[in-house]
């Protein structure tokens, strides 16, 4: 039983701008669903002659545990177990000795997580589960990813966290398709407040280091974008962050796993959709970069795309700037 | 003709005298605003001259006074000492424009505003513990600074500070552009509609720089006339925000409604009166008059005693947009407006160049004595003319921040006007937002995919 002070310092009880847009959303989509029942049948199931998803078999094997392996067992914030990220489940520590853990650096341990999480674990929408889970399956939703990431930088004594944001719509596609139709933008921004995006950190020689684990190679090439490295944030990249949106939290909160499920009980047949667009994603991204040459060459070819180089800011404090509280 | 219109920029002059600084402290950026008398008939020589004085001068300032761009071009090993002449003004590093749209928020967002910044800013104070973008804009601007923004059709603002004297630029330049180009039409006397915000009720770029109207007609109704901040176009436009958004977007209708109604009730007036009239903004507005005014079976015979400006687009209305053509056909139908008074105009918050369309094609003429327009490839190179790309612009009167900028938007640049005799580069007439780089995470393919299933009939 999980004491209401281990709540709140595990941070399990949703920060203020979750529980409010949490809120929201089961306010705005309730009203939606309540107005528009009908609509309903056309996310419950696919039609009988359409193509099935089938989860791809993962591509790795999981290493023998040994109960001998050493594990930190720390009650340390960030260093802890938390909601779905158990790192002493025995595929987190067997993986996390693996690559490394106590024995490389914290910095080349973490971009070993990074990359084994990222380009071997693929992203499948699916009702939230543990992270021992995850590795067995071979795929989840970005936050089973990031769970992942996290399970083996806290298995291996480097802190780590969630950060979530909600992401601002992608406008072209928001113009013509969601703009077009005001039933479906009902839904599409009702759907906004739960539909939450999010990366992993890694504190790694005193400061918090981003990780984007969520998308592979194949589905960021296919997005014609380039690879993302660790330490490089998906935000102010090809995300825009909601302006006030953006939380660090050490644990997912409660209510989330709750969102997933529910998301899988209205729209099944939707569900089932999505994880098949991410495979064909995945196949024509896996063509792109065989057709540029390797994913060294593609990524090089991508930034060289991207090409407008931004200036980098550095913001400073100054004392022209005066905060009167 | 050539002294009618000098004796016609001068009556505008005297008008606008208060956004004209004296001549004997201009510097080459003021010289190629304020010192041509038609913006868009410079002979292309003298107008380089005037350009390359211009954008010389403001990299020389960012690159003296401002860190951030100061950096960047040490990254680019681009140096003043290297623009040696006219050709060279491509060599001046180049911002994404989605640079401005990067920012943090709360107290952050107020020392990266600080950050950006060209040159000393005076002291700001900013009041309460978490304050939001709309509490620091307005500290920014209670000392006198003028940051404004983007509309954010996609949710996500562009913020420019500007100081006084870019902004008094900004709005010299966009109503000079609009009364050269629909010449002899404007006199000071005409009885004018803002088709925005009310300027000194919002930051929104769009609105704000239509301040100057006020100073020089000597009547302006603005059609919004209520204050319109961050958090209202956030609910407005992006339709987030659940009961409150709902709120705001019905009352927003109904404004609509009303803001037609009021239209009308000008025309009426003014058609009575025999008045001269002008209308200036959102082509949204007027649409939906002439509109209600079709269904009624009404028209008026405004011929050549109205000219319309419009620009800003279509914004929430998009589903309602109709081209330039038909738009000043339905204008002529019903208004009486001939299609020669009737231009469209195209800037952004990120700079402060106007273009504007010629009464006799159309086309976008771009004020080239201190704005030097390009259109890159999708490797951010300059193609030149005749081939569509991504807009991009060195704009040499920013004196706040480095207006330098690659847009988001794609246009196919000509050398001259197919159908005018004005000599310098225009724009083809219909402007679009340039493809960008998609990545969507879980949650987004989620929710795209539930969209669509339900759209799906």
């Amino acid at each position: 039983m999980v004491s209401l002070r281990e709540m709140k310092d595990k941070e399990y009880i949703p920060q203020k701008m979750y529980a409010k847009m949490f809120i929201g959303g089961a306010f705005s989509l309730s009203k939606t669903i309540l107005f528009n029942m009908g609509e309903l049948k056309k996310l419950r199931k696919l039609p009988p002659n359409a193509e099935r998803y089938i989860r791809p078999k993962r591509d790795y094997e999981i290493p023998e545990f040994k109960p001998s392996m050493k594990v930190i067992n720390s009650n340390e914030k960030y260093l802890r177990p938390t909601l779905f990220c158990d790192h002493h489940d025995p595929e987190v520590v067997a993986f996390a000795h693996k690559f490394g853990a106590f024995k490389k650096s914290d910095r080349e341990y973490a971009e070993t997580a990074f990359e084994f999480v990222k380009e071997h674990l693929s992203l499948e929408i699916c009702p939230l589960d543990g992270v021992g889970v995850t590795f067995r399956r071979g795929t989840g939703t970005c936050f089973h990813l990031i769970s992942a990431f996290i399970a083996l930088c806290r298995a291996a004594g480097v802190k780590a966290r969630y950060k979530v944001f909600a992401m601002n719509m992608i406008q072209a596609w928001y113009e013509t398709t969601v703009e077009a139709d005001p039933l479906v933008k009902k839904w599409y921004d009702s759907m906004g407040y739960f539909m939450l995006e999010g990366e992993g950190e890694a504190f790694i020689d005193g400061e918090w280091v981003v990780a984007h684990v969520g998308p592979k190679a194949e589905r960021q090439a296919a997005a014609g974008i380039p690879i993302t490295k660790f330490g490089e944030d998906s935000i102010g990249r090809w995300f825009f962050a909601i302006p006030g949106t953006i939380m660090r939290m050490e644990s997912i909160p409660y209510g989330f796993s709750g969102s997933t499920k529910f998301l899988k009980k209205l729209a099944p047949g939707s569900m089932e959709r999505v994880n098949l667009s991410i495979l064909k994603q995945i196949k024509r991204g896996r063509k792109i970069i065989e057709d540029a040459g390797g994913v060294e060459s593609y990524d090089r070819m991508a930034r060289a795309e991207k090409g407008a180089k931004k200036p980098k800011l550095e913001i400073e404090k100054t004392q022209k700037i005066v905060f009167e509280e | 003709m050539k002294n009618n219109f000098d004796e016609y920029i001068k009556k505008f002059d005297t008008q606008v005298q208060k956004y004209i600084p004296p001549k004997e402290n201009w510097t080459p950026s003021d010289h190629a605003v304020y010192g041509v008398k038609d913006f868009f008939r410079i002979p292309i020589k003298e107008a380089q001259e005037l350009q390359f004085k211009a954008i010389k001068y403001q990299f020389k300032n960012h690159y003296e006074n401002n860190k951030m761009y100061y950096g960047f071009c040490k990254e680019m090993k681009i140096t003043p000492d290297n623009i040696k002449s006219y050709i060279d003004l491509e060599k001046i590093p180049l911002i994404p424009g989605e640079f401005y749209k990067d920012y943090p928020n709360g107290k952050d967002f107020a020392l990266w505003l600080a950050n950006i910044f060209t040159g000393d800013i005076p002291q700001v104070k900013i009041k309460g513990k978490d304050p939001n973008f709309d509490d620091v804009i307005n500290s920014f601007n209670a000392t006198g600074l003028v940051v404004a923004y983007s509309s954010g059709t996609s949710g996500r603002h562009t913020f420019i500070p500007r100081d006084r004297k870019t902004f008094d630029i900004s709005e010299y330049a966009i109503a000079k552009a609009a009364i050269t180009m629909t010449y002899p039409i404007y006199n000071y006397h005409m009885k004018g509609y803002l088709l925005m915000p009310n300027p000194f009720k919002t930051n929104v770029f769009a609105g704000k720089v239509c301040t100057i109207y006020y100073d020089a007609i000597s009547e302006v109704t603005a059609a919004i006339d209520r204050e319109i901040n961050t958090e209202v176009i956030k609910l407005s436009m992006t339709g987030t925000g659940g009961f409150k958004a709902k709120l705001v977007q019905k009352y927003l209708s109904r404004m609509t409604k009303k803001i037609v109604n009021n239209i009308i009730k000008f025309l009426e007036k003014n058609s009575k009166e025999k008045n001269d009239i002008v209308f200036a903004g959102a082509p949204f507005f007027l649409y939906a008059v002439t509109k209600k005014l079709m269904e009624q079976g009404r028209s008026f015979d405004f011929s050549d005693k109205c000219a319309i400006l419009t620009g800003g687009g279509w914004k929430v209305h998009e589903d309602s947009r109709i081209t330039v053509e038909k738009f000043r056909k339905q204008m002529q139908d019903v208004l009486g407006v001939k299609p020669e008074h009737c231009v469209d105009l195209y800037g952004m918050v990120e700079g402060n160049g106007w273009m504007i369309q010629c009464p006799e094609g159309h086309y976008l003429h771009i004020p080239y004595a201190y704005y030097h327009p390009m259109v890159l490839d999708d490797e951010f190179k300059p193609i030149g003319f005749n081939k569509s790309g991504r807009f991009a612009f060195l704009d040499g009167t920013t004196y706040s921040y480095p207006g330098f900028i690659i847009s988001g938007d794609k246009v196919k640049m000509l050398e001259h006007c197919p159908v005018c005799d004005r000599p310098g580069p225009v724009l083809e007439p219909e402007v679009t937002r340039a493809a960008g780089k998609e990545m969507r995470g879980c949650a987004e393919e989620v929710r795209r995919m539930i969209s669509m299933d339900i759209g799906d009939e």
